[in-house]
């Protein structure tokens, strides 16, 4: 958590190996990611993590069942895939929205569809920015509450970036962000 | 902002919309450089052209003034120029014709004579010879020069003898330029100077003999040359006659038509390029909707919101348009090159006002023409657009669209005439056949693209849904095919804008293959393969028995006589000058008719009835003749052969097998009628092509005067200069591929922050650079493949119809021509589409998303 400007996206694109550290080391699963290929970290992103976007950044060109397929294609997974996507879309709600273009889903759907689309690898960790940042409150309550009970489920670790506080009150460890530094880290007993 | 948006702050929201879209303008501006450039470099070259046929009148016709016939000058005409001479006009003669050149050992070759007297030709302009030498001194009745191919084909160098009409003739060196070469005629073959002496001594000209007589006279500056002209004219009747103050009537028509021709295939480039700035635009409004919206919510007006993208249509046009000029210095620096081997002429670059003028003219205007219908698309922009963004707007019943679409089909109404009149003003035709031309392309054009916009519809529509079912392909082909369907991708304005190229440059391929086949395929077995011209009367029976004895002869001979006659009237009326028109004008002049003395076996009498020794003087014409002149068996048909008055009257219409040499002759006379005059034959015979230099051989020896013309060498010949024309018109209609080319790198550029979006994306969820690439590649290469495909298929089709209905003749499928087409597009569609996603792979996932 943290205001605007702290720094909660830029360590969680470091945690995504999206960008590299000026200074300090990333360990992910024992690995030291900081220095990787960028293809190489593309093949371990495809594997262990999950993302969920404030703006949902679904590709525009594929529909609802493509958009989450996609990661399991990236990852070279073959057979099963169309099945487990359908799965998580009914999961999700959307199901019945599966044929459809993202320009033709609302934000609330295109969030589920992104959630599906997170979860479609069974990623050990699951990355989420400020994931009910683009929502009325009724549909980012839907959202947060199928992001936990999938959570769950899926039995994954979930990296929340939010200034929501009461999002932030579902966390089991909550680290809070000031310009650029860790002023807080508290674990839930 | 109430009131008017002024043109000041108009000026400034367009300046800083194009900043921010710099990439995708730039390929809008080269796209309509490309098509102002094919314009300006046509027509700029032309008129270069056209500034030194003027400049360079004397040199072109080697004179002050030139007189062309087909026939030897009567003693009236050398009375008329004797008068002249004795006034200071002096002349000289010049004789073109065609003959055999040989030397030992080596079957004989097809060359164009050309006859001067080198003590006065040329009267300007220089004849050079390598080695140099003055032409004077070396040109004697026992030398010749000769062009460098000559040399090549015969193995001869300087010093080298040579044989014409049996005569031995000593080579003196190649001809390295001549200054009235393209005022010549009769050019088949390698080239032969000779004095007139030379040509006296080789025999080769008998009366009736086909050749080209040109008379160049040099004026004094003191006579008044309009006066020396009229005179001439009134003698020469049935000459053509060109004087140094004017361009070269038969070149400066050619050139007309050539230009008009050319101009026509830039404008098609001109509108692919107009395509692009209105596909630009399109998708600069589409993402300019919320700022569209916010202006209107601020009270601003449909009409003053388009001044803002009117501002940049022209801006864009301006900079397009001028650049087009560089372009076009650039095509005027290539086109001499491509005409090089006909027109040796470097007329000089520089920028000529006019045609740059007429260039930017046309580039902005049509720029803005097409640009309409999108501009009329900022009235349907609602204010409340910004407040219900994610909410789909119900689609418009039919009658509700229709009404909508009013004001666009009015404007590309207005569009069609436009272009037509703009067509019409590059034809330098008369106003009536200007319009006419006008019509014809922008029907053309119409078809044209109403034809690919709908196969361009079908073929995306069946793509898409294809791509539902291929599930087992891999990634990149499924990624491929839906991105073609990106938001803003425009893809089948982009495929309309590359098929129009794409189906021009394959549409010329195809009609030159389908000129030169159907050459080849005219020529079947039993059709003659080798021509006998000029043979004496007397050589008549000699000949057929020399033909009969040698060997591969398959078919013939076939040996018919003629004689020059001129129609005078027909039932008492003389044929007008101004009346007849097109085809019909051979009619005017002297040509050959036949002499037989019964009915040939070939032909058939389809009116009337074969003439009988008691029905008086007869004459029987081609159903052609009687159709193009109007005529009937019973008409009177009077003629003059040889300065005698000789009345006929029609006694049959007859058809003639075409493959038969009677075929091109129009009148059939009783022989009897034309005893006395001149006769020449000419015969035809097939022989077994390896069988054919032996012939010629032959035939030298024992009639070195008779030229034998193997018609694959004339074939060859005619390829040669089908081909040249082609490759012109291609290069011209290359600049539409070009333009189409920038439009679809414009497009990828217009979409390039989607794009760097979905990499981002894509990366985020573990896509390697390489499965990106492919990505795209098999996106940019289905593009071009499927216009590739667009093209080929209306080539194949428009090329079908051109070839059946002008040519008459069965179109051939040629596979590998459109499999090149295809491929090719295919990959240059890749190339720009790369080109034009210049360093996108290499973005950083967070920065995007950070920045959103």
């Amino acid at each position: 958590m943290g205001p605007s400007g702290s720094g909660k996206s830029t360590l969680l694109g470091l945690l995504a190996g999206l960008d590299s550290p000026t200074s300090g080391s990333i360990v992910l699963d024992g690995e030291e990611i900081g220095g990787l290929s960028e293809d190489r970290m593309a093949g371990v992103r495809g594997r262990k993590i999950g993302f969920v976007f404030q703006s949902y950044n679904l590709i525009p060109t594929l529909t609802a069942e493509e958009n989450v397929l996609l990661p399991f294609e990236l990852s070279g997974g073959n057979g099963g895939g169309r099945e487990r996507a359908r799965e998580l879309l009914r999961m999700v709600g959307v199901l019945d929205r599966a044929d459809h273009y993202p320009v033709q889903l609302s934000g609330g759907e295109q969030q589920r569809v992104a959630l599906a689309r997170a979860f479609i690898v069974s990623p050990p960790i699951l990355l989420a920015d400020e994931p009910t940042g683009n929502l009325d409150t009724v549909n980012g309550q839907r959202i947060l509450e199928l992001l936990i009970e999938m959570n769950r489920r899926e039995q994954t670790t979930l990296v929340l970036v939010t200034h929501d506080v009461a999002l932030a009150a579902h966390a089991d460890r909550i680290i809070m962000l000031r310009d650029g530094r860790i002023v807080s880290d508290e674990r839930k007993a | 902002m109430t009131g008017d948006l002024s043109w000041r702050t108009a000026i400034r929201i367009a300046w800083r919309e194009a900043r921010a879209s710099t990439v995708k303008f730039a390929f809008v501006i080269l796209a309509v450089a490309v098509g102002v450039g094919a314009l300006t470099g046509v027509r700029g070259f032309s008129r270069a052209f056209h500034s030194m046929l003027i400049r360079e009148a004397r040199t072109l016709i080697a004179s002050d003034l030139s007189v062309r016939t087909f026939a030897i000058a009567t003693p009236d005409q050398d009375a008329v120029m004797n008068r002249l001479a004795s006034r200071g006009v002096d002349h000289t003669w010049i004789t073109e014709t065609i003959s055999m050149a040989a030397v030992e050992g080596k079957p004989p070759v097809l060359v164009s004579v050309k006859a001067v007297d080198p003590a006065k030709y040329p009267y300007y302009g220089s004849l050079r010879l390598d080695p140099d030498a003055p032409l004077t001194s070396v040109l004697t009745r026992d030398t010749v020069a000769a062009s460098d191919d000559l040399l090549l084909r015969l193995g001869l160098s300087p010093g080298s003898t040579i044989r014409l009409g049996g005569q031995p003739f000593r080579l003196i060196g190649t001809i390295v330029n001549e200054p009235d070469r393209m005022s010549g005629s009769l050019n088949v073959g390698p080239r032969l100077l000779i004095t007139r002496d030379g040509l006296e001594r080789a025999g080769l000209m008998l009366p009736g003999s086909r050749a080209a007589e040109r008379y160049l006279f040099r004026i004094p500056p003191t006579t008044n040359v309009e006066e020396v002209r009229t005179s001439l004219k009134t003698a020469f009747p049935e000459s053509m006659i060109a004087d140094f103050r004017q361009a070269h009537p038969a070149i400066e028509s050619g050139l007309r038509q050539a230009t008009t021709f050319l101009s026509l295939v830039s404008l098609i480039s001109l509108i692919v390029g107009a395509l692009g700035v209105a596909t630009a635009i399109r998708a600069h409004l589409d993402q300019r909707l919320d700022s569209i919206a916010v202006m209107k919510c601020l009270g601003a007006r449909s009409a003053q919101i388009m001044r803002i993208y009117v501002i940049q249509t022209v801006v864009l046009a301006l900079i397009g348009s001028t650049l087009g000029i560089a372009v076009g210095l650039l095509v005027e620096a290539v086109f001499p090159s491509l005409i090089a081997k006909y027109f040796n002429v470097r007329p000089g670059i520089q920028l000529d006002w006019v045609p740059a003028a007429q260039g930017i003219g046309i580039g902005l205007l049509t720029s803005l023409l097409f640009t309409v219908p999108p501009l009329l698309g900022i009235r349907r922009v609602r204010p409340s657009l910004i407040f219900r963004r994610e909410m789909a707007e119900a689609k418009p019943s039919w009658r509700e669209r229709i009404k909508q679409g009013r004001p666009a089909m009015i404007s590309g109404a207005a569009l069609l005439i436009a272009l037509g009149l703009i067509a019409g003003s590059l034809t330098s035709a008369p106003p009536r056949e200007a319009f006419r031309i006008g019509g014809y392309f922008v029907v053309a054009v119409v078809v044209s693209l109403a034809a690919l916009s709908a196969v361009a519809f079908v073929l995306l529509r069946s793509l898409r849904r294809l791509s539902r079912h291929l599930a087992g392909f891999p990634m990149a082909i499924r990624h491929g095919i839906a991105n073609l369907y990106r938001p803003g991708n425009h893809a089948e304005a982009i495929l309309v804008a590359l098929g129009v190229g794409v189906m021009f440059t394959l549409l010329v391929y195809v009609v030159q293959r389908g000129v030169i086949g159907e050459m080849m395929r005219t020529a079947p077995p039993g059709m003659p393969n080798v021509f006998l011209l000029d043979v004496k009367q007397a050589d008549r029976q000699p000949v057929l028995d020399l033909i009969a004895a040698q060997k591969g002869i398959e078919k013939g001979p076939d040996l018919i006589s003629t004689v020059s006659a001129k129609l005078a009237t027909i039932n008492g009326q003389a044929l007008s000058n101004d009346k007849t028109k097109g085809f019909a004008r051979r009619f005017l002049y002297t040509r050959a008719v036949a002499a037989v003395e019964g009915k040939p076996p070939y032909a058939d009498v389809l009116n009337g009835a074969w003439w009988t020794a008691s029905g008086g003087p007869s004459v029987c014409a081609s159903e052609d003749a009687v159709r193009t002149l109007k005529l009937k068996p019973g008409d009177q048909i009077n003629w003059t052969v040889g300065g005698r008055s000789i009345p006929t009257r029609l006694a049959c219409v007859v058809r003639i097998d075409p493959i038969h040499l009677m075929g091109r002759l129009d009148f059939l006379f009783d022989e009897r009628l034309l005893r006395g005059f001149p006769v020449i034959s000419y015969a035809s015979v097939r022989v077994e092509p390896k069988s054919v230099a032996p012939l010629q051989l032959a035939m030298y020896q024992k009639f070195p005067t008779v030229t034998v013309m193997n018609v694959a060498d004339v074939l060859r010949i005619i390829q040669e200069v089908v081909d040249q024309i082609s490759i012109e018109v291609r290069f011209i209609s290359a600049f539409a591929i070009l333009a189409g080319i920038i439009i679809l790198a414009s497009s990828v550029a217009g979409t390039r922050f989607r794009r760097i979006r979905e990499v981002v994306i894509l990366k985020t969820l573990g896509a390697t650079r390489a499965r990106i690439a492919g990505i795209f590649s098999v996106e940019f290469l289905i593009l071009g493949a499927v216009a590739g495909i667009m093209g080929s298929l209306l080539a194949m089709a428009f090329g079908a119809i051109v070839i059946k209905r002008l040519l008459k003749a069965d179109p051939h499928f040629e596979p590998a021509v459109y499999a090149t087409a295809i491929v090719a597009t295919a990959l240059l569609a890749n190339v720009a589409g790369w080109l034009a996603s210049f360093r996108i792979l290499g973005q950083k996932p967070l920065q995007v998303l950070r920045d959103e």
